[in-house]
């Protein structure tokens, strides 16, 4: 089960300061909802962990992050995640190209396209609803990546935005997210959505 | 002299063959009190749970049990290695090839059996298996079987790697299974460049699953003090069971005693070997404990048998009114990850050479190539006598082609090529005997009952107004009843089967048979063979079977071979007590053997009036007063090896209206007609079409198992597996002619498959027909609502105007 992904969020900062985020690994990687570090390798190889929980079920995936490129003149950063869930009925993996495009006047945008494949319990229970699921988790990535980019800098916005992070929840919000999946699809239904099921 | 008033009272009390006996398994099933192998409780017993591969093709780098054997409440995990030491890792299939019962350094198919936990109960089972920690390195993963034989083709099985055969002959790449090839190409050649017209049509067969109310399982219980193994499983052929279980354990077989309880439907998915069982036997034997095993709904759908999955193309060669001259097959087979269909061992294809259909075919050609494919092993399940419906598919759909080339009506052309009733007993060109048949007069009643000019008028007024009707029309040929040993056997023991008959001094009656009933109903209609032939109450006719320490051996039921076989023995074993009988009741009333006649329930004197003795009384003699010489008791046995299949037949006519906006297909109509010779209990050959109508239902509507890319099973769970209820299922029609098989002892042919078989084909080819003016030849199955709507959209008849 393959889902590809493509997606743009704005950032109120400068392309410079994303960028220098865009590289801090185990930074990018607490911006995905219930993702973490959980170890350092080397410069370009991490362990870290997905923790989701819906309803009654919790899934929780350990895996590899390789990062395959970091590109400063484009600013672009291609990472590999690769990773089983810990009861061995599933695994995941994810390739991500991720960049920095300026757009002016001290904005910019992050742009990701992703390939997202599962397999195992995960694909036959959750495959119906993954392109959604997907969407919503980077839509919160991008919330959070965003966040993080302008916390980084001075004034009222980043102090909000600092704010906001610390509200975060660590794990992946079971309603909350169940919720905005529905919402999504629900979208989706009427013509919405960038992102196309492979 | 009786009157008939009496003589139809004596009758009726016997509740023999034509009987509508009620069911004597229903009391208990719907009073909850069967007994299932879930149901078998044992002291001490523990619980077997399996480590599954999430990948559908990965090398395994290592496995870590350390974990699970901490928890407390667990007491072995097993794994391929450690089954090595037995010879036992990999089991023998019954089509000749080897299948992993734990994954031997590598996983062929998602799902896939990796180790097995053992504990106290099945929470703490499944608790452990979370725990165990697997390693693998994932391979690229062969889904598409078009791609199986290519040359970069990622190789499957290295086990087999080098392996000229696999059981099945000669092979030409290491994912190739075999090339079966049937009939006279040259001459099926020569018919088609010959002929006046020719058609072609690609179609799928979807990998489908029975799915049976109770997933599968059994309980194994090693006696160390005795050296003796009982095992209750869900299983169609115990006694092979057994004979499977000694030549891989080496317990000797008659320490080995397999018990197949109360079943939950079979449909041919509970003939095979699982590696469930083989686990839960090695563990029991190592612990010596009994260990239960039973799987849920995923593990059952996503691991065992299957049915289908062919690709085939069907080719008629035949002149321009419609006769047919030549019929060319050609198949591509995804038998998955291990050969493991449960068919007769010399059959690749099990009989899918049935395809000749109920046509009289000059001459024919198939050729079927088998192949490895990253998914689930079996096959041939489900209510289909090993690849029947396939060949009913194929070539009920291709003739309906050649009639929409030719303009022909399709009952038309059916009648112009029906095998007639003066040519049987017939060969077909694929080496088939055809026993009896009146094709004619089957398709001329269900024409008149239904009115068909009236519908197909109908259809033209509808298709005037824009409305979308479909007629669909299958007058299938079915072969059932494996079979005659000199052509059938499973492991070198020949497809017979098995009757053994007691009678008691009082006159009521034991008798076990080697077959074994799953919700066909053998403890009521074996027992109606035995009330016709002996004169004794079916009411006082106790039926036994699947429990190989009583039950005479036999190849247990599947492919509706139980009332063509084991119905045959148990017939011909009533007619050796009824002989031996009438030796004591000649001696009884002190007069010779040949001036007695038979009447119903008693031995009468030619001539004399009054003069009789009933089978009671003879009964009671039998064990005080026989005659000088003859040993006392009344009881035979017999083992039935069938001269031949028997080959049921019918014709099916379906009427469906179709939204042109949603794609949605109502079945108006289902008219079914069969004919399977002899019917011994009217209500359970109903009972047996309605569900096997409302399979193919299942089947034709709804029911796939799709994989991904990945090799990942998406239709493994009841949220996308169809299982239709009655809220889905059209009203079903029956009706029946009778032409007895004229080598059956009863005249019976086996009905449970026919309307399985023939109403598949039946849906697609009216579905198809609300079409053909349109110039649609096929559509493949499943005929889901969104499966027909884009065929609506792709000819843009969903645009309101």
């Amino acid at each position: 089960m393959q889902v590809n992904l493509d997606k743009t969020f704005p950032i109120a900062a400068s392309g410079s300061s994303a960028w220098k985020f865009l590289q801090d690994i185990p930074g990018v990687a607490g911006c995905m909802p219930g993702a973490e570090i959980t170890e350092t390798i080397d410069d370009s190889h991490y362990k870290g962990a997905v923790k989701a929980k819906v309803g009654p079920a919790t899934m929780a995936f350990n895996g590899d992050i390789e990062i395959v490129a970091i590109d400063s003149e484009k600013r672009q950063l291609h990472l590999i995640g690769r990773g089983q869930d810990t009861k061995g009925t599933s695994s995941a993996e994810m390739d991500l190209t991720a960049w920095v495009v300026d757009i002016g006047n001290s904005e910019c945008e992050l742009k990701g396209e992703a390939q997202v494949k599962v397999t195992g319990k995960a694909a036959s229970l959750g495959g119906r609803m993954m392109t959604q699921v997907s969407d919503q988790i980077l839509n919160q990535f991008g919330k959070n990546f965003a966040n993080n980019v302008m916390a980084l800098g001075e004034g009222e916005d980043a102090e909000e935005a600092r704010e906001e992070l610390a509200e975060q929840p660590k794990e992946l919000n079971g309603l909350a997210f169940a919720w905005s999946v529905i919402v999504g699809f629900l979208r989706s239904l009427f013509g919405g959505g960038k992102s196309s099921a492979g | 002299m009786a009157t008939a008033e009496e003589e139809v009272s004596r009758q009726d009390a016997l509740q023999g063959i034509g009987c509508s006996r009620k069911r004597k398994e229903d009391p208990r099933f719907v009073q909850g009190k069967g007994n299932y192998v879930d149901d078998v409780k044992m002291p001490g017993m523990l619980f077997a749970d399996m480590v599954r591969s999430p990948y559908a093709h990965a090398r395994i780098k290592s496995i870590n049990k350390e974990k699970a054997l901490a928890l407390p409440g667990v007491h072995a995990v097993l794994t391929a290695d450690d089954l090595k030491p037995l010879n036992l890792h990999w089991m023998p299939t019954l089509a000749g090839d080897v299948q992993a019962v734990l994954a031997d350094e590598k996983v062929h198919m998602q799902y896939q059996e990796v180790a097995v936990v053992i504990a106290d109960d099945r929470y703490i089972a499944a608790d452990a298996v979370d725990l165990v920690e697997v390693e693998y390195e994932p391979l690229p993963v062969l889904v598409d079987p078009h791609k199986a034989l290519d040359p970069d083709a990622p190789i499957l099985r290295e086990d087999a790697q080098d392996k000229d055969t696999v059981g099945q002959g000669p092979r030409k790449h290491p994912n190739h299974i075999f090339t079966w090839e049937v009939g006279d190409e040259s001459a099926t050649d020569r018919a088609f460049e010959e002929a006046e017209v020719t058609v072609t049509q690609e179609m799928y067969y979807p990998r489908v699953h029975p799915s049976p109310l109770e997933t599968c399982g059994c309980v194994a219980s090693f006696d160390k003090v005795k050296g003796n193994l009982t095992v209750y499983i869900t299983s169609q052929a115990p006694h092979v069971v057994r004979t499977v279980v000694t030549l891989l354990s080496g317990i000797p077989e008659s320490k080995v005693r397999i018990i197949s309880p109360d079943i939950g439907g079979g449909f041919g998915n509970k003939v095979g070997i699982y590696p469930g069982y083989v686990t839960a036997i090695v563990a029991s034997i190592v612990l010596g404990r009994p260990v239960k095993w039973i799987e849920d709904r995923m593990e059952h759908l996503s691991t065992t048998a299957w049915a289908r999955d062919y690709w085939m193309t069907g080719e008629l060669a035949a002149d321009k009114d419609g006769r047919i001259k030549g019929l060319r097959v050609g198949v591509l087979a995804d038998h998955g990850a291990f050969n493991s269909h449960a068919q007769p061992t010399k059959w690749p294809a099990g009989f899918f050479s049935i395809v000749t259909g109920s046509y009289d075919i000059p001459t024919a050609y198939v050729k079927v190539d088998g192949v490895y494919t990253n998914k689930s092993p079996g096959g041939v399940a489900y209510r289909c006598s090993f690849r029947v419906t396939e060949a009913v598919y194929l070539i009920e759909r291709t003739l309906d082609v050649l009639a929409q080339k030719l303009g022909i009506d399709k009952a038309e052309i059916r009648r112009r090529n029906f095998v007639k009733p003066e040519q049987f007993p017939y060969q077909t060109a694929l080496g088939w005997e055809l026993d009896s048949g009146d094709y004619h007069t089957a398709l001329d009643k269900v024409l008149a009952a239904v009115d068909y000019p009236g519908l197909r008028k109908e259809q033209e007024e509808k298709r005037a107004k824009g409305e979308l009707m479909g007629i669909g029309l299958v007058t299938f040929t079915e072969v059932v009843g494996a079979g005659p040993s000199k052509s059938c056997d499973i492991l070198g023991v020949g497809m017979f089967d098995s009757a053994e008959i007691r009678v008691h001094p009082t006159g009521s009656v034991i008798a076990r048979m080697g077959t074994i009933t799953q919700g066909q109903g053998h403890q009521t209609t074996y027992a109606q063979i035995i009330a016709s032939e002996l004169g004794l109450s079916s009411e006082d006719i106790q039926i036994e079977e699947g429990d190989t320490d009583t039950a005479p051996y036999g190849l247990g039921t599947y492919g509706s071979r139980s009332t063509p076989v084991g119905g045959a023995a148990t017939a011909v074993a009533a007619r050796k007590i009824r002989a031996k009988a009438q030796k004591i009741a000649a001696h009884m009333m002190e007069v010779s053997e040949a001036d007695l006649e038979w009447d119903i329930d008693r031995f009468k004197v030619k001539g004399v009036p009054g003069q009789e003795k009933t089978m009671k009384e003879v009964a009671w003699a039998a064990y005080n007063n026989v005659p000088e010489g003859m040993e006392m008791g009344l009881e035979a046995v017999d083992y039935y090896d069938p001269p031949n299949f028997t080959y049921p037949f019918g014709t099916y006519l379906c009427v469906v209206d179709i939204d042109k906006y949603t794609g949605q297909v109502h079945v108006r109509r289902f008219y079914a007609l069969d004919d399977c010779g002899t019917r011994i209990n009217p209500m359970i050959i109903e009972g047996q079409i309605h569900g096997g109508l409302t399979e193919g239902f299942a089947v034709a509507m709804g029911q796939e198992m799709p994989y991904d890319e990945e090799g990942n099973l998406l239709g493994n769970t009841l949220m996308d597996y169809f299982i239709p209820t009655f809220v889905e299922t059209p009203h079903w029609e029956t009706d029946y002619t009778v032409t007895p098989s004229p080598h059956h002892p009863l005249g019976a042919k086996g009905v449970a498959e026919s309307p399985h078989v023939g109403s598949i084909p039946c849906f697609t080819a009216a579905i198809v027909d609300a079409f053909s003016h349109l110039g649609i030849t096929h559509m493949d199955m499943p005929h889901s609502s969104y499966r027909v709507w884009q065929q609506l959209h792709e000819l843009g008849l969903d645009k309101r105007t």
